[in-house]
């Protein structure tokens, strides 16, 4: 491999990489490595998301149902085996075995339709998975949710720490190449016009459903990590919540790219435990979803394209059209489509 | 047999809730193709100022008036700051009016405080009618009878006067009605304001309905208007009430016989329906 041909920004991830596997050692304390932890695991399913949201155009209300299966999948394997590292990996399997196939089939039967349709259609899914764990109590617990214990290697935080980094990583590269493919201009493509692509003689549907098997796997994979870290599992992880958080923390840092989500994922945990501390200072701080609803609200209508794409489209002259200029490309299609 | 009245009353009432909320949605929707995420939103606001209005005097006529103003207004201002800026950017418009949804169901929590609470009905309409072995509640009737006239009403302002006819016309094709020389925009804003009042209707009467109101309860409800627009058809007014008597029929058959399919039947309706017939069983659009 010559080095030379590797993009300047790749070795700008690696030292940020290399620059955060030094910090548990520089912050020891328990809390601020969960915090990190938990900003690994929602940067994982904020750049799962965006897969869907920023390159492929697709809106899903729905996206925490991948989660909640990952979660879900891992604890129970977890508390029905003994805790060993080969009941972790089974769990893993199964958590992205159901995944695939949920996704598979829901992107089959759905995204054919148009936007509202989908974000409609997943959201009410999404409820649908949480009824249901709610309901089937002798498997998930429901509400209360159970407690399982972690193989020997996981107990460790700092050790947790590593894997999810580690994970973080290898994710986030993998799916720079996956966007980076030829595959994922078609995505791109189809998010700048669905028409024109289709004229061009791509299979919309096939990398429409593509794009939400592997965004849903990704989710799946968050959603392992997640139930490790918290080693409780609840119908939380079900809760459309949090599918508006990782909405937040997409659309905040930047749609369409890979680290937005990443530093998405850092500023609204950073926020969010800033704020909720601040709550004893003022009770108007436990309502803090507001100042994000309204950060959000703002960044839709000023900065499409998130805190990453507007840095990305100042410094580099070809800016990314997708989000904002494809309004008269939405209406034609709306015309047409009805 | 007087289980079967009783359930298909409670059924009708519900679906009458629904429609209430889904008649705005499925004309902002068909007018402007514009999903308004944050009609749950609207709802709730409804529902806790006409519950507030009504405990402090007394009176559920002005709750009633209470709810429906504010839907009013904060349909105006929903409309003016936050689905103007994106119009025709169909991504941006879910995105922000789901964000809006947010922000007004967490202002409840802020001015009404973040607990349940408990609702009672006005002492004229609490209570039942008992004819036979049948024991009619008169809350439902009462629901029902509204949901009906609001129907009666908007069908007749759509179908004889000028404005319905000109949203009539915006539904079918807007680009036509606006070289008429007409402002799409300001009916539309007009559309969006009454669906939000209906809304906040919708919203103080499943307070009493449900006898308990809590802020989440706005995303919850809407999810069910959502179906019925769909199944309905987007922009059917008729489509909307068909659809919504028959999510409300099933759900509450579904409650009494197998409480754990309740949402589980309409969903699949909306897929089946989704699947098979994707502009809804009433198609307005040309």
């Amino acid at each position: 491999m010559n080095l030379r041909n590797v993009d300047k920004s790749t070795w700008i991830y690696l030292i940020a990489s290399l620059l955060l596997f030094m910090v548990p050692f520089i912050l020891t304390g328990r809390s601020m490595q969960f915090i990190f932890i938990q900003i690994f695991i929602f940067a994982i399913f904020a750049m799962s998301y965006d897969i869907l949201l920023g390159f492929t155009g697709i809106i899903s209300f729905g996206h925490v149902m991948f989660f909640g299966i990952g979660a879900y999948s891992t604890a129970i394997t977890m508390s029905k085996f003994d805790s060993t590292i080969g009941s972790f990996l089974f769990g893993v399997v199964i958590a992205v075995i159901l995944a695939a196939f949920v996704s598979f089939i829901v992107g089959v039967l759905t995204l054919r339709l148009k936007s509202h349709f989908y974000a409609m259609l997943t959201l009410a899914l999404a409820g649908l998975f949480l009824v249901a764990a709610e309901k089937w109590r002798t498997l998930t617990g429901g509400n209360d949710g159970f407690t399982f214990r972690l193989p020997e290697i996981f107990r460790d935080s700092q050790s947790m720490y590593m894997f999810c980094l580690l994970s973080l990583i290898l994710i986030f590269f993998g799916l720079r190449r996956f966007t980076k493919s030829p595959f994922g201009r078609v995505l791109m493509a189809i998010r700048e016009n669905e028409n024109r692509t289709e004229s061009l003689g791509y299979k919309i549907v096939h990398y429409k459903v593509i794009a939400s098997v592997v965004a849903g796997v990704v989710a799946s994979f968050a959603g392992v990590l997640y139930a490790l870290s918290l080693r409780f599992v609840n119908t939380g992880v079900f809760a459309t919540d949090l599918t508006i958080d990782v909405l937040l923390m997409t659309i905040i840092g930047g749609v369409g790219t890979l680290v937005g989500p990443i530093l998405g994922a850092g500023l609204v945990e950073f926020a969010h435990h800033w704020l909720s501390g601040l709550a004893d200072v003022h009770w108007i701080f436990e309502r803090w979803i507001i100042l994000y609803g309204t950060v959000y609200i703002l960044v839709v209508i000023f900065f499409p394209l998130g805190i990453v794409g507007t840095i990305q489209s100042r410094f580099s002259n070809r800016p990314l059209k997708g989000l904002r200029d494809n309004r008269k490309a939405n209406e034609n299609k709306g015309r047409r489509a009805s | 047999m007087d289980l079967l009245i009783s359930l298909v009353i409670n059924g009708l009432a519900t679906g009458m809730l629904i429609f209430l909320l889904a008649a705005g949605l499925t004309l902002i929707f068909g007018l402007m193709s514009v999903l308004n995420f944050a009609h749950g939103g609207l709802f709730i606001w409804g529902a806790y100022t006409g519950v507030w209005v009504f405990q402090m005097s007394n009176s559920f006529i002005l709750g009633i008036i209470a709810a429906i103003s504010i839907g009013l207004l904060l349909g105006l201002v929903t409309e003016r700051l936050i689905v103007r800026p994106v119009y025709g950017n169909h991504i941006q418009q879910i995105l922000i009016t789901l964000g809006f949804m947010l922000v007004l169901q967490e202002l409840i929590k802020v001015v009404f405080g973040p607990d349940q609470k408990a609702v009672f009905p006005p002492d004229i309409l609490a209570g039942s009618f008992i004819v036979g072995d049948i024991v009619l509640i008169k809350y439902r009737l009462f629901i029902i009878a509204i949901g009906i006239l609001i129907f009666v009403i908007s069908t007749i302002i759509l179908k004889k006067s000028r404005i319905g006819l000109i949203v009539r016309a915006g539904v079918m094709d807007k680009e036509m009605i606006q070289s008429l020389g007409i402002n799409i925009k300001l009916v539309f804003m007009l559309v969006f304001m009454v669906g939000a009042g209906l809304a906040g209707l919708s919203g103080v009467l499943h307070s009493v309905y449900s006898g308990v109101i809590y802020a989440e309860m706005g995303l919850e409800f809407s999810i069910l208007a959502f179906i019925v627009v769909v199944i309905g058809g987007m922009g059917s007014f008729s489509g909307s009430l068909f659809a919504a008597i028959l999510v409300g029929l099933a759900q509450a058959f579904m409650a009494y016989y197998v409480p754990a399919l309740s949402l589980a039947v309409n969903m699949l309706l909306m897929t089946i329906v989704l699947i098979f017939r994707p502009q809804g069983l009433f198609q307005v659009k040309g």
